[in-house]
């Protein structure tokens, strides 16, 4: 249980709202198009409509806030590191000094502004993630590819690789899980004692994992073939997905803050 | 001493989507140097419940007591609890890691601080309890040996470090059935040779009637039944109700029964059954 709880950046809360029910692709396009919209901001204040239209999408998910806390947790010390380095290293006005340490105006302001870029790249990611099924994401990924394959991009693949990795990442933490309660009942402490006695005490660990994920690569291998898969064949979808009219809403919605941060950012 | 379960709850994902109640209010009583079966259908918690028994998981709410002493999240008192509770889980071949057989089944010795001469004495006894020949296959690889062979090599890794309870997790599962039956013989001769308790968790109800004087029957969490083995096999609506089916053995004694036939026999363990079905069939021969 522990470790599948610590992975929460990438995870799926499952749900059915129309964040939830609307198309991966579309939300794809638009997590990265946010994103770009993020970099493109020159100023806090600009960040205004990213902010609106993602407070409007987590509500609209109804997935609870603690969900997205816990997203920020594992870059909470990047954050911290960054946000340090903004207040205390930036030349500009001194409005409080002590010894060599000087904090100024500007440093703040800067120390603001990453604070917040930080924040929304995870926070929008998290959305997609938290609303998305990792089998969709991958078929959004393969659409969005899909253009490539024309100048020699092997995307049918790169997605087929994708989707068992992304397929396979529960299972094998379970099973990591289930190797360390079997080594954890023959006395084996992991993650104590010195550095060299920490990292040998992941050896019956490791092997096993790896023996078992060769052994399934295997199986899967067999089994994709006696059911007739050929690698560069034409493959249709199980669950096909049209455009639908949230999808709209979504699209428009981020043209609207990414348009909006770019106006702000040329003309205020 | 004995391993004690009193109102114990474990809910799964508390507060998530997925929040799963796979204990409710587990009480019972397993008594030292028993052969205990745990069984259940598949998603009754006998996985979980087991997991307890050495502070794997931690109840929600009630206590699990091994030997007087309740488990909770401490380092010492884990240490303790794991010395005395050795675990075998499902197909426990999927844990080898060792370059050779010697090494895997020393693993626990070692980790418990056993000397030199008391890690070698502990692993021959072990290999020599589940029938494999120490001098035959110390030195092989474990990834070498065939199915039966592993699975031995993996309940000798635990039994080796010598805990007074040892629980298996469907021990005979994907194994022929001589294998199974002497893997099981072997546990019971080592529960009376080293007074071991050991806790069976199996699916499959002719190893129970077989080997188990008593059985603890879970149903979506909860205790159904707690007692002796035969008197819960009697108890046919019981059986049917929890999703479990009755051994060969009971299910043939019954047939006998509802048709009439001369041959009347006590439903018990299928030893017991054929002796005395023979001695029916030479009674009536003598009539």
């Amino acid at each position: 249980m522990a470790l599948s709880r610590s992975f929460v950046l990438g995870q799926h809360y499952p749900g059915n709202s129309v964040v939830h029910r609307s198309g991966a692709l579309v939300k794809l396009v638009s997590t990265i198009a946010l994103m770009v919209g993020v970099f493109v901001a020159t100023k806090t204040a600009q960040y205004t409509p990213i902010v609106l239209l993602l407070v409007v999408g987590i509500g609209v998910s109804r997935i609870p806030l603690r969900f997205f806390a816990r997203g920020l947790k594992p870059i909470l010390f990047l954050i911290v590191l960054t946000v340090m380095v903004q207040i205390f290293f930036t030349p500009g006005t001194a409005i409080w000094r002590f010894w060599f340490v000087r904090v100024t105006r500007e440093g703040l302001g800067l120390a603001g502004f990453i604070l917040c870029r930080l924040v929304l790249l995870t926070l929008v990611s998290v959305l997609l993630t938290a609303s998305t099924s990792p089998i969709e994401l991958t078929d959004a990924v393969s659409d969005l590819l899909k253009p490539l394959s024309r100048i020699g991009v092997p995307s049918a693949e790169i997605a087929l690789v994708m989707s068992i990795a992304m397929r396979f990442v529960p299972t094998i933490l379970e099973e990591t899980e289930r190797i360390i309660r079997a080594q954890v009942s023959r006395g084996a402490r992991i993650g104590e004692g010195s550095l060299v006695v920490r990292m040998k005490s992941f050896i019956p660990i490791l092997i096993p994992l790896f023996v078992s994920s060769f052994r399934r690569a295997d199986d899967l291998a067999i089994a994709m073939e006696a059911r007739g898969f050929r690698v560069g064949s034409p493959r249709t979808r199980y669950h096909a997905r049209h455009f639908q009219s949230f999808d709209a809403f979504i699209f428009l919605g981020t043209a609207a803050a990414v348009s909006g941060v770019i106006l702000w950012r040329l003309f205020l | 001493m004995s391993i004690e379960l009193k109102n114990v709850d474990y809910i799964y994902d508390s507060g998530e989507p997925f929040e799963y109640f796979a204990l409710r209010g587990i009480s019972l009583h397993i008594d030292d140097g028993a052969f205990v079966g745990i069984v259940g259908r598949t998603g009754s918690g006998k996985s979980t419940l087991v997991e307890h028994l050495n502070g794997l998981l931690f109840s929600t709410r009630g206590d699990v007591v091994v030997d007087d002493e309740i488990v909770r999240n401490d380092r010492t008192v884990l240490a303790r609890v794991r010395r005395r509770v050795g675990i075998v889980f499902q197909y426990p071949e999927d844990q080898f890691f060792a370059e050779t057989i010697f090494e895997e089944v020393a693993f626990g010795c070692r980790n418990y601080g056993f000397s030199k001469e008391q890690v070698d004495e502990s692993v021959h006894k072990a290999m020599s309890t589940v029938g494999l020949d120490p001098k035959r296959f110390l030195s092989l690889s474990p990834f070498q040996l065939s199915g039966g062979e592993q699975r031995r090599v993996a309940i000798a890794s635990v039994i080796a470090m010598g805990q007074k309870y040892i629980v298996l997790d469907e021990p005979t599962a994907g194994l022929d059935s001589g294998t199974k039956l002497a893997v099981l013989a072997e546990l019971e001769s080592l529960r009376q040779a080293a007074n071991v308790t050991v806790i069976l968790v199996s699916h499959n109800m002719d190893e129970v009637a077989e080997f188990c004087k008593q059985v603890v029957v879970l149903d979506e969490g909860t205790v159904a039944f707690q007692g002796s083995t035969d008197a819960f096999f009697r108890d046919a609506d019981l059986v049917d109700r929890t999703g479990l089916e009755l051994p060969e053995s009971y299910r043939l004694a019954r047939a006998l029964k509802e048709c009439g036939s001369p041959l009347t026999v006590n439903e018990c363990s299928t030893d017991r059954m054929l002796n005395s079905l023979r001695l029916c069939v030479s009674d009536l021969g003598g009539a």
